[in-house]
């Protein structure tokens, strides 16, 4: 059993609520996420331009690395195959910070410990979907079993097809979270995104920071 | 990530402490100087536990450490345990002074305690070695760990030595000389291997510590004083600067060249794919 997230990036139309979904629920510090919404692009030359938007969370990998480092098996997964924090167990060494090759956790400054998304754990012990996945408005986000063959996630996984189906870079950690995006919608832009108007803020989103 | 000043001097203290009672190890056998002993086992345990104290630091609940030996297979472990054992030999060689033992007794004390010792200056570096970290993922980090605990070592017990021999200082005078030209090896290694590192990212790139941002730090702190300042005051004559000085400001030297190397490195260490 897995249960992982597939996200279909071409119903995803970067509305953020997930973020904020994600932050209210599980109570997010201002200036953390647990879920996180990048916009990728635009790439290409005018008039030819594309842009899509890639929401991003623990990727729940198989070989997670950040249960390898840590000393005291405060990160663990559980039998559903979540990768999961104990928040008693926790030294807050943030090595398991480290160990994520994508940045995905996070330093808890009240109570000194490192957390992550849950995929929900809460909202599924009362028989519902993580909360990003109940609020998404273009039900671009699907939760399951993908060790299941008639789970949502793998029947979105056949009926896209391998060619359309993406994962984040692979270190080696094998990352269980699945993208689609079809040729059509955009291309897959395997590289590190270059988002920067979060950082400069010139949104207006004050108080976003880089963590890890 | 930023740099990490807990983790700086927790390693850089480490590699001093182990660095030097391999020199004390090295100075039993061969029956060189036996004044630096008192002193020298005094500084390795004031290093490691200033080491231990800058870890301590950086944990968010250090009360729960005891939880780590329940996980031999992470680096943390590693590094407790080792740190642990060899401070336990430091302490059984100074239990061993106290009681006059035999040149037999401390040759045996210090050549099993140097086995820890070696295993920890490398296991400080070794623990950033990880698939995530482009800019770490390579072995030669844990050996310039390792080359920065031996030119640590060998200037520190330069300090301790009184009125050596003019044999004795032309052998620590090369030696010395031998462990700088072997550290900017491994630093030279370091900077090729970020060119080659997978991931490339400009946060992490050989450009940016040669010419980048990271100039200044690579330059002026690694180079020219970790490097070319200790390496200058090696070849001074003795009739111009009493051994001493040359020797302590050496150290301060490379202290500030190792921990310059580990400042580089965390600020290096950004991820294969930073999401927030």
């Amino acid at each position: 059993m897995k249960n992982t997230m597939v996200i279909d990036l071409d119903r995803c139309i970067g509305c953020y609520s997930c973020e904020i979904a994600c932050k209210m629920e599980n109570d997010v510090a201002l200036g953390v996420y647990y879920n996180k919404v990048l916009t990728i692009g635009p790439t290409g030359t005018f008039p030819d331009i594309e842009q899509y938007f890639l929401p991003t969370i623990c990727q729940q990998c198989y070989d997670a690395p950040c249960v390898g480092v840590c000393p005291t098996g405060a990160t663990y997964k559980s039998a559903d195959g979540t990768v999961l924090v104990n928040k008693e167990l926790c030294i807050g060494c943030k090595y398991c910070m480290m160990a994520c090759p994508y940045g995905a956790r996070s330093f808890n400054e009240t109570q000194k410990v490192v957390e992550k998304c849950t995929l929900c754990g809460q909202l599924q012990a009362i028989g519902e979907k993580p909360a990003c996945v109940k609020v998404c408005c273009s039900k671009a986000r699907l939760f399951g079993d993908i060790d299941d063959p008639k789970s949502d996630v793998s029947i979105a996984l056949r009926e896209a097809g391998s060619d359309n189906i993406h994962s984040l870079p692979d270190s080696g950690n094998h990352p269980s979270v699945k993208y689609i995006l079809h040729r059509k919608t955009a291309t897959w832009q395997a590289t590190p995104p270059k988002e920067t108007w979060r950082t400069t803020n010139q949104s207006g989103r004050k108080g976003d920071k880089q963590h890890g | 990530m930023g740099s990490e000043w807990s983790l700086v001097f927790f390693t850089s203290f480490v590699d001093l402490g182990c660095g030097l009672f391999v020199a004390l190890a090295i100075n039993e056998w061969f029956s060189i100087n036996p004044q630096v002993r008192w002193k020298g086992a005094i500084a390795v345990l004031v290093a490691l536990g200033m080491g231990g104290i800058s870890s301590v630091l950086h944990l968010g609940h250090p009360e729960r450490i005891f939880g780590a030996l329940g996980h031999p297979t992470s680096g943390i472990f590693l590094e407790s345990s080792m740190i642990g054992i060899t401070g336990i030999c430091v302490l059984v060689y100074i239990f061993a002074l106290n009681r006059n033992a035999t040149a037999q007794t401390l040759k045996a004390i210090t050549l099993v305690g140097s086995i820890p010792a070696v295993i920890l200056a490398f296991a400080v570096g070794d623990s950033y070695v990880m698939a995530s970290r482009p800019a770490w993922d390579t072995l030669v980090l844990p050996f310039a760990y390792l080359g920065s605990a031996a030119v640590m070592g060998c200037f520190a017990y330069r300090i301790l030595v009184v009125n050596p021999s003019d044999s004795l200082v032309s052998q620590s005078t090369l030696v010395s000389q031998g462990l700088l030209i072997l550290q900017a090896a491994l630093v030279i290694a370091y900077v090729v291997t970020l060119s080659n590192a997978p991931y490339s990212d400009a946060s992490r790139s050989a450009t940016q510590v040669l010419a980048g941002g990271f100039a200044p730090l690579f330059w002026g702190a690694i180079v020219i004083v970790g490097l070319l300042i200790p390496f200058v005051l090696n070849t001074i004559k003795k009739e111009s600067l009493a051994t001493s000085i040359s020797a302590t400001l050496g150290l301060v030297c490379v202290f500030i060249g190792a921990a310059a190397f580990r400042v580089l490195m965390f600020n290096l260490g950004t991820t294969v794919w930073q999401f927030f």
